[in-house]
């Protein structure tokens, strides 16, 4: 029974690290209607530049969020302005699938060649102490983790919900065109997103990197993590993203624990298979809007 | 339906493989590796452009064949042997291995072709994934060991130059076949399932069977490829050939060649290595930049990859992804 509730402790803590690194993927999806290749370069870039602000400034990676988010949101708002931008606008939003793919592709060669190849990992000052409920343990650094990731969950979901910028990421997520007849800068909007969606994950990056070991070549992992989280929570909504994220981490850490460790990868994608072909709206269908 | 061949195309075609036939005489091992990468390769290119390209159903996960092919030969071959030697041992190992492939693909077909667009590509990307884990897992499938394909080889020629041959006519069988279909009532049928499917089935056209045929052919010639570059590795663990960089090629040919058209995908890929493996074949470093950013400026200046972009063909617009 132990053995029982500390993998389902260790799946649910996992699982929401794994949203937080899946909620900025699934709000692109759901207002821009894009795919985002990159997104796992983002997170990976978060975790290098955590890395960097630990081991030269001595600052801690849960307030280095902060400032990484803040770097992240201004290259990702960049980014959808000019490359973005030009793969919608000149050929269709099938092609920004293959243009973020290929910058993918570029961002991780720059990654490899300004930190190497090698495997990195950040060790904070409490990175080995651990509380104990009962016969369950659990580490703090993964305690934090999950502490940090729900807070920027719940702020995030709190903006879309309450804010004007909330309310006008929802609208143009709903009817582009509708909204911009109403006076929204779309655009501008677009920008904000991809940038926000940057800044989240950055901000999981930085929180990935103390838990996890990292390389610019796992960003390929966390891009199709945070597909996988979309597609089985649903799409667009910090909700679903949290759901989706606990259900991947239940499903990561019991398929290691009963199945085999060398099995977690088959079965999140025959869980992601098996919930494509009988629910593709997700667990909790089209947060807002139509379905694209 | 169909239409003769242009007398000009057939004359060009015959120049072609004189000049393929002959080539190994001019050159060196390396090159004629380099060479027999490229027939792999655009084999590949073209067989997934018969699904990807005509029907519009990007596969992110053919990787799955190839190492299907190549597994099934072996363990084939391993159990039953060859019958024969020489080439001809070849023959039933390479056979089963590409049945193998088809058939896996007519498993998965009918489930998998209802999902459509981003959804249908990474549900194969897992589909691979889980093919791979366990090959190399399972223990009876030897994928973590590796397994033995003994060299078909004949006395007296060079290996490389066996499998640069076996390469080119697989090329050719694949542009033959994507030649052929294209002119047929098939070839019409997923073009226009790419076009709009809804209204293909509404006007009649059988999609469901078209979209599983188109499927089972692509994965059972790219199972062909896997099993012969199975004989060329003649020893290969899961990770050789469940590569998930032969995936991702095969995408990236055809899209800088001119996806869905019959020549684009051997282009793109003759065009792609001559420029990592013999330009820029010191700077290991920066393969991967290259490529991506070659993708990048390919679909932001010529959406229609280089043969639309040269030619002026009118371009035909992938239809709106429609989610499921």
């Amino acid at each position: 029974m132990d053995l029982f509730l500390q993998t389902a402790l260790n799946g649910l803590v996992l699982g929401g690290i794994f949203s937080l690194a899946a909620v900025g993927f699934s709000l692109i999806f759901g207002v821009i209607g894009i795919v985002n290749l990159t997104h796992g370069v983002f997170v990976v870039a978060g975790a290098y530049l955590a890395l960097v602000l630990h081991d030269s400034f001595g600052i801690d990676p849960l307030i280095g969020v902060l400032p990484i988010g803040a770097v992240l949101f201004a290259v990702g708002y960049a980014y959808q302005r000019t490359i973005i931008h030009w793969a919608v606008s000149r050929a269709s939003v099938e092609a920004s699938l293959v243009v973020t793919f290929g910058m993918a592709m570029v961002f991780r060669n720059l990654l490899q060649l300004w930190f190497g190849p090698d495997v990195q990992a950040i060790t904070p000052s409490y990175g080995f102490q651990s509380v104990a409920i009962g016969e369950i343990r659990i580490d703090v650094v993964r305690l934090a983790a999950l502490g940090a990731s729900m807070v920027i969950l719940l702020a995030l979901a709190l903006m879309l919900a309450r804010t004007h910028f909330g309310r006008a990421m929802r609208a143009v997520a709903q009817q582009p065109l509708a909204a911009s007849l109403c006076g929204l800068d779309v655009r501008r909007i677009f920008g904000l997103t991809f940038g926000m969606s940057a800044a989240l994950a950055g901000a999981s990056g930085a929180i990935i990197g103390i838990v996890q070991p990292f390389s610019a070549a796992t960003e390929v992992a966390w891009t199709l993590n945070a597909f996988v989280v979309v597609v089985l929570g649903g799409i667009g909504s910090p909700a679903g993203a949290l759901i989706g994220g606990l259900l991947l981490g239940l499903i990561n850490a019991f398929t290691a624990q009963y199945v085999g460790p060398a099995l977690t990868q088959a079965m999140m994608f025959l869980v992601l298979v098996g919930m494509l072909l009988l629910r593709p709206q997700g667990i909790l269908g089209a947060a807002y809007g139509e379905t694209r | 339906m169909t239409r003769p061949a242009h007398p000009l195309a057939v004359f060009a075609a015959l120049v072609a493989a004189v000049a393929v036939a002959l080539a190994p005489e001019a050159l060196g091992p390396f090159h004629i590796r380099v060479l027999q990468f490229f027939f792999f390769s655009a084999a590949l290119a073209t067989a997934w452009n018969l699904l990807g390209g005509y029907a519009g159903y990007w596969s992110f996960g053919h990787m799955a064949f190839i190492g299907i092919g190549a597994f099934a030969a072996a363990h084939y071959a391993m159990a039953f042997g060859g019958g024969g030697a020489g080439p001809a041992s070849m023959i039933a190992p390479v056979a089963v291995g590409a049945l193998s492939a088809g058939g896996v693909a007519l498993v998965i077909a009918y489930p998998l072709l209802r999902l459509r667009g981003i959804y249908f590509a990474i549900a194969m990307l897992g589909v691979s994934q889980i093919a791979a884990e366990l090959t190399n897992n399972v223990g009876a499938l030897k994928g973590g060991i590796g397994v033995f394909l003994p060299s078909p080889t004949p006395a007296g020629m060079p290996p490389e130059r066996f499998f640069y041959y076996l390469f080119a006519v697989l090329l050719g069988l694949c542009l033959l076949i994507a030649w052929a279909i294209r002119r047929t009532r098939f070839g019409y049928a997923l073009l226009a399932i790419r076009e709009d499917e809804d209204t293909a089935m509404m006007l009649g056209v059988a999609t469901e069977r078209w979209k599983i045929a188109a499927f089972v052919l692509s994965a059972t010639l790219t199972g062909t490829a896997g099993a012969i570059y199975g004989y060329s590795l003649g020893y290969f663990t899961t990770y050789s050939v469940f590569r998930l960089d032969f995936s991702l090629n095969m995408i990236v040919f055809c899209l800088i060649g001119g996806i869905g058209t019959l020549w684009g995908p051997t282009i793109g890929a003759a065009l792609l290595l001559f420029l990592t493996q013999v330009l820029l074949s010191r700077f290991l470093d920066v393969h991967l930049m290259i490529t991506g950013a070659l993708v990048v400026a390919t679909v932001l200046l010529m959406p229609g990859g280089i043969l639309r972009a040269v030619g002026e063909l009118p371009r035909l617009r992938p239809k709106r992804e429609g989610g499921t």
